[in-house]
């Protein structure tokens, strides 16, 4: 089911002597979503004004459908962008800012009308077409910004942070509807995002950055079950990083605690584990070999969070709420699933 | 509210010494309006429309017209330079040139007025540079008259006023989003089309707000239309000099001052009502 839309080939881009991107290599299916994920400085707002055109890499290639598109200039891309201020054109009503595009490939007026109207019911915000863009909320803004974007049946659906600026229930919303609108358009997507739930909600593929170097690449489900790198597990849902030791039967301890995971003979040194806070369970303890002290619990509803200090480590731990939960200074034993645990070459 | 520093209290204060200052010319203002009104010529006494009266001739509405007309043209002039220069000096990338360029752009506010009149005069001269060299060439028999008529105002105006179009237009460019010009440029805008279709709407209140500045400057000019133009070319500010100066008629000369500022904010009040309404048109 393999169908390559764009292909990103030994990417780099440096701003004077600051590396932005190393050696980014990167394939998106075709119809695919894709969200490139990391911390402020990472390099993914970088890679997606490559994608548009709108930066130069300083090596490397893109390819569209396999035809080299590196130097093509922004406007001759057919991309459809949505950027972290909206850009909504202040001067233009919203049926102005729609068929924007439109005008510029000289579609006739007939054309641009039915379009218009298409989009704003698609969006379902059919009323609003004579608005000045100034007279719209937040969310509004955001659908006609997508609108006006997908109105020229763009090849790529590029988002820069789109849902940034919007409070937290809007921003869910909007997640729903714009994987939707994604979806039945059945148009390319890549999206910039910071948020990691947003990204998890959104993506067929994540795309991990760290320092402008893809730390991993693959779907969400894989991203947090078997992170690549110490970062991506700590970046995504930050599991807890242990140091970790191999007993003679080549099995993992974790603080001193036994997991039974084999480690692979190959693997040589010192070495680190990730385990996600949901894969820790508690139980009470008054064994003299449980190390372990609860420092802090809090109760969410469904699920509680603790932290636990054990052998000068903090760890959190995450787990479904009951009545004989262990509560703050309380002794309590680990134990890991062993099916949880990621492992990582110091 | 929270957005400014200073309260309104506190902005006042700070304020007063330059509102003090101020008071003397409105002072002078209402002291030329009543001027106007007096019945006598060189005195304030009595109240009578006599000096608007006297006004009503053929020479004073010539003049009326005349400033209005090269004050329009020299700021259309002044704008179309301005523009493309404002971009010029935000898309300069080397500091130098930049500098460089604002020198000269700022050269006319730098330099003496008399110097710069004698300067156009050594230049466009019956018999200076320009009329020496296309003589030579063979391609003019007689001098091109350049100098004390409308042309050499016109001119003048240009010169001095660009400067004052330029600098608020260059704030105004930097202002610009780059995400609107970007966003443009994704939907299939080239350069020419992004300018005209994006930039310069939303350039629109600072250049109709810069061209307003220029038109006042200009319509009130006196210095150039008399260093450049000579008696010949009687705008407004010439008009009303020679009340005062051959004629002793004081009332006369305030009278027509007043009619000036009268045009001149009349002129300005018109055009910030035509950016808002366009700008509410189209929902700014």
């Amino acid at each position: 089911m393999s169908d390559p839309h764009l292909h990103i080939e030994s990417l780099s881009k440096s701003f004077g002597t600051v590396e932005a991107l190393k050696d980014v290599n990167l394939t998106v299916q075709r119809g695919a979503f894709v969200c490139l994920l990391g911390p402020s400085g990472c390099g993914k707002t970088t890679l997606l004004r490559i994608i548009a055109g709108f930066e130069q890499p300083s090596s490397g290639r893109l390819l569209l459908d396999g035809s080299d598109i590196t130097g093509l200039a922004p406007h001759r891309r057919g991309f459809g962008m949505v950027f972290q201020s909206l850009a909504l054109f202040p001067h233009m009503s919203v049926a102005e800012n729609i068929a924007y595009g439109l005008r510029l490939r000289k579609a006739s007026r007939q054309e641009q009308k039915d379009r218009v109207e298409e989009l704003l019911n698609v969006i379902e915000l059919p009323h609003i077409a004579d608005r000045p863009v100034s007279a719209l909320s937040g969310g509004q803004r955001q659908r006609v910004a997508i609108a006006r974007a997908l109105a020229i049946r763009p090849k790529l659906f590029l988002l820069d942070e789109p849902l940034s600026a919007l409070d937290a229930k809007l921003r869910d919303n909007m997640q729903i509807e714009l994987r939707r609108l994604q979806q039945s358009f059945g148009v390319t997507t890549v999206l910039v995002t910071h948020d990691q739930t947003e990204a998890m909600m959104l993506a067929d593929e994540l795309v991990v950055l760290s320092h402008g170097v893809v730390q991993q690449s693959a779907s969400p489900t894989e991203v947090y079950r078997h992170p690549a790198t110490p970062f991506v597990a700590d970046f995504i849902g930050s599991a807890n990083l242990l140091p970790a030791t191999v007993s003679p039967n080549r099995t993992l301890a974790l603080l001193g605690i036994d997991t039974g995971v084999t480690v692979p003979s190959v693997t040589v040194g010192a070495l680190r584990a990730a385990v996600r806070s949901e894969a820790i369970s508690l139980a009470r303890s008054t064994d003299e070999g449980a190390t372990a002290t609860v420092t802090f619990a809090r109760d969410l509803g469904p699920v509680t969070e603790w932290l636990v200090q054990a052998q000068g480590h903090e760890i959190r731990v995450r787990g479904a709420s009951h009545a004989a939960a262990p509560q703050t200074g309380d002794r309590v034993a680990l134990q890991f699933d062993p099916d949880r645990i990621s492992i990582f070459a110091e | 509210m929270s957005s400014t520093t200073l309260t309104q209290k506190q902005a006042l204060a700070f304020a007063t010494p330059a509102f003090i200052a101020l008071l003397p010319f409105l002072g002078a203002c209402l002291y030329i309006l009543r001027f106007s009104l007096s019945a006598e010529k060189g005195s304030i006494d009595g109240v009578s429309l006599q000096a608007y009266r006297d006004l009503m001739t053929p020479f004073f509405g010539r003049s009326v017209w005349l400033t209005l007309k090269l004050a329009f043209v020299a700021s259309a002039v002044v704008m179309l330079l301005a523009v493309p220069l404002a971009f010029l000096l935000t898309s300069l990338r080397s500091a130098a040139a930049r500098r460089l360029l604002t020198v000269t752009i700022l050269l006319p506010m730098i330099l003496n007025l008399l110097v710069q009149a004698y300067g156009w005069i050594l230049l466009l001269g019956p018999s200076g540079a320009l009329n020496t060299l296309l003589k030579t060439l063979g391609l003019i028999d007689r001098p091109l008259f350049l100098l004390f008529n409308e042309t050499g105002v016109l001119l003048g105006l240009i010169q001095t006023s660009l400067p004052l179009a330029v600098f608020p237009i260059v704030g105004a460019v930097r202002a610009v989003s780059p995400e609107h010009l970007e966003a443009a440029s994704s939907l299939g805008a080239g350069h020419w089309r992004i300018l005209r279709d994006v930039t310069l709407p939303l350039l629109r209140p600072p250049l109709v707000g810069a061209a307003s500045i220029v038109f006042a400057f200009n319509a009130s000019a006196f210095a150039i239309p008399l260093l450049l133009g000579g008696r010949r070319v009687q705008m407004m500010g010439v008009a009303i000099r020679d009340m005062i100066s051959p004629l002793f008629n004081w009332s006369g000369a305030a009278a027509a001052g007043t009619v000036l500022i009268l045009l001149t904010v009349l002129v300005l009040v018109v055009s910030a009502w035509l950016v808002r309404i366009t700008t509410q048109k189209t929902g700014g």
